[in-house]
């Protein structure tokens, strides 16, 4: 039997069983939203005729318009809040020479390993003595100055050709008209990247909006599913719709950014 | 068209000081190159006479106004990059009219400009693309053409050949030529390809560990260094060079033996200063300029190593009975290896180096 053919094999089996370790999750997700909850409880594989039920009793329980409105709120601000001000850091890390520089990020890169549990109740306390509990800032404003964001800037900025600035200075445009009109078009599919993950992130974002949104009208989708999981007999057919409804927008911004996403991940700049 | 000039110009980064003090007179019109091995500071100093990299100390004066202090845009420049840096999300078009843009001139001035100059750089066809569309040259010529569109007093090139193949650089170097006879703009052009130096300079600048060298037309570089090191750099393939000791000096002339050629002797008169007795010297011959056995001051015998037939002429690299090779240019195309070659040392174009690398003449 020939070596190289098993090994073949081999990889295709590995690669087999760790794609159906990734889609079966979704497939059950979709499956599940089309079922009725007993069904799903006894492992009922193929898709039911539930998916209108489920949808009519998710919108009695939950206001949609305005709990989805919630979330790409949160999320599109904390999105561009966190793109343009960590970019900036990422690139004047980059681009401005300082003897404090190197101190400076590595300080940063410290701060990173604290884990977000031990920042929670200062955290809290700041924001309640900001008076902003309860509102949608208090989500916002602790995600904007990204330390990982920053990193990836940085690291990203180290492939923006030098002599594209210096042009740029002798055709007359300022530090800002170079980062807005040079910088910014250039690294195109970096910013596409960290939209993803900026965006992704933003929206799944649980732990801290249970502490800050106190009141149901300023809950987002993942404290709602959360809260469905919660009741003293779970539908999980309307769980699984409304975790599927959830994914939804990460997955379409993911499609729709992908060819961007894998550039910016490689660093490219053309 | 502007002249420039440069007074006492240095640059330090912390204790290291890459720039030594530059004074330079440039003549408007003139196409100046700096040329010089790597690390000589010839790209800082255009850098600095750009307003990229800040001066540490002296001066730089554009038509006449100090423009120490003064801003990139503001200096009456325009730059070429050697990796041509242009903007690659704009078209051809927009590259070329971004700075005009930026200066605030109106829509159909920039059009009229933009024109202009892709009618002289024939870049017509290419003004809606992209500049990952373009092959290398087709980006050089852009990035001339963003310079062009400026009308700068001065144009600055920092190596704008040397990403190109050797067939386009050859091409574009004549271009540049030619632009220059029609701009009838200074130039200042930088390079560590001394061909490139020599072809298109008015007058070269060559530079070494931050400090000018020597400054003169390019034949005067060639024919008359003032050193060692100019001797070494200008012309290709390069001098060789002979070591050799002082036995006796006066009346005008100076009597010496070659190190490596132990028994051959030489005399030459020189019109200045003569090295003293028991003196180290260096003796510097051009390949061309070895002459046929009995007609120069020393006859020297050589085996060759390698011949490279070029056609037109040979280059015979030939070693003597030391390490030393030296390099001897021939019209005959019969030379081959192991051959024995005896040639003499010129009297008038054979070139003498005192041991600091100081030309006497």
């Amino acid at each position: 039997m020939n070596f190289a053919l098993i090994r073949r094999a081999g990889i295709y089996l590995f690669l087999s069983v760790a794609a159906f370790l990734s889609v079966f999750p979704f497939y059950w997700m979709a499956i599940g939203a089309t079922n009725k909850s007993i069904d799903i409880t006894t492992g009922q594989m193929t898709p039911g005729n539930n998916l209108v039920a489920n949808f009519q009793s998710l919108a009695a329980q939950v206001d949609l318009v305005r709990i989805f409105g919630n979330s790409f709120l949160i999320a599109i601000i904390s999105t561009i809040l966190t793109l343009a001000v960590s970019s900036i850091a990422g690139y004047s890390f980059e681009m401005f020479r300082s003897r404090v520089r190197e101190r400076i990020f590595q300080l940063l890169l410290l701060l990173l390993s604290i884990p977000f549990a031990a920042l929670m109740v200062p955290l809290f306390v700041m924001i309640s003595r900001a008076s902003l509990t309860n509102t949608f800032m208090a989500v916002i404003l602790p995600t904007i100055a990204s330390i990982f964001i920053i990193f990836y800037f940085r690291q990203a900025t180290k492939a923006f050709p030098g002599e594209l600035r210096d042009a740029a200075r002798v055709d007359g445009l300022k530090e800002w008209q170079i980062f807005l009109f040079v910088y910014l078009p250039t690294m195109r599919s970096t910013y596409a990247a960290a939209t993803i993950i900026v965006f992704m992130n933003a929206w799944n974002n649980y732990l801290w909006p249970l502490i800050v949104l106190q009141t149901p009208d300023n809950k987002t989708i993942t404290l709602v599913i959360s809260a469905l999981t919660a009741a003293y007999a779970p539908d999980f057919g309307v769980i699984l719709l409304a975790t599927v409804l959830a994914t939804l927008p990460t997955l379409v911004i993911f499609f729709v950014l992908q060819r961007q996403f894998v550039q910016g991940m490689l660093g490219a700049v053309k | 068209m502007s002249s420039l000039k440069l007074k006492g110009v240095r640059k330090a980064f912390g204790t290291l000081e890459v720039i030594k003090g530059v004074d330079l007179d440039i003549n408007a019109r003139e196409f100046v190159v700096f040329v010089g091995p790597s690390g000589c500071g010839k790209s800082t100093l255009l850098r600095m006479i750009a307003g990229l990299e800040s001066i540490t100390s002296g001066d730089i004066e554009i038509g006449g106004k100090r423009v120490n202090d003064a801003d990139p845009s503001k200096r009456g420049i325009a730059m070429v990059f050697q990796s041509y840096a242009l903007y690659p999300h704009m078209t051809v078009r927009d590259n070329m009219g971004f700075a005009l843009r930026f200066a605030g001139k109106p829509k159909d001035e920039i059009a009229r400009q933009v024109g202009e100059a892709a009618r002289i750089l024939e870049l017509e066809p290419l003004l809606d693309r992209l500049p990952r569309e373009l092959s290398g040259g087709q980006r050089q010529r852009v990035a001339i053409g963003r310079a062009i569109v400026r009308h700068p007093e001065v144009f600055l090139f920092d190596e704008p050949l040397s990403n190109l193949d050797a067939e386009l650089r050859v091409h574009m170097r004549i271009e540049l030529a030619r632009l220059h006879r029609e701009l009838k703009t200074t130039m200042i052009y930088v390079t560590h390809d001394q061909v490139e130096a020599m072809t298109l300079a008015d007058k070269i600048v060559v530079l070494r560990g931050g400090e000018v060298a020597q400054v003169g037309s390019p034949l005067q570089l060639y024919d008359d260094p003032d050193n060692h090191f100019v001797a070494g750099f200008i012309g290709s393939p390069r001098m060789n060079f002979l070591e050799a000791e002082v036995l006796d000096a006066g009346n005008g002339s100076f009597t010496a033996q070659l190190v490596n050629h132990p028994g051959v002797r030489l005399t030459k008169t020189l019109t200045g200063k003569l090295p003293a007795k028991g003196d180290r010297i260096t003796i510097g011959v051009r390949p061309e300029h070895f002459g046929e056995p009995g007609q120069g001051i020393a006859d020297l015998s050589l085996t060759v190593d390698v011949a490279e037939h070029l056609g037109s002429t040979t280059f015979i690299y030939a070693n003597t009975a030391t390490p030393e090779q030296l390099i001897v240019e021939r019209e005959e195309r019969h030379a081959g290896e192991s051959d024995t070659l005896v040639v003499s040392i010129p009297a008038e174009t054979s070139l003498v180096f005192d041991s600091a690398g100081k030309r006497l003449r």
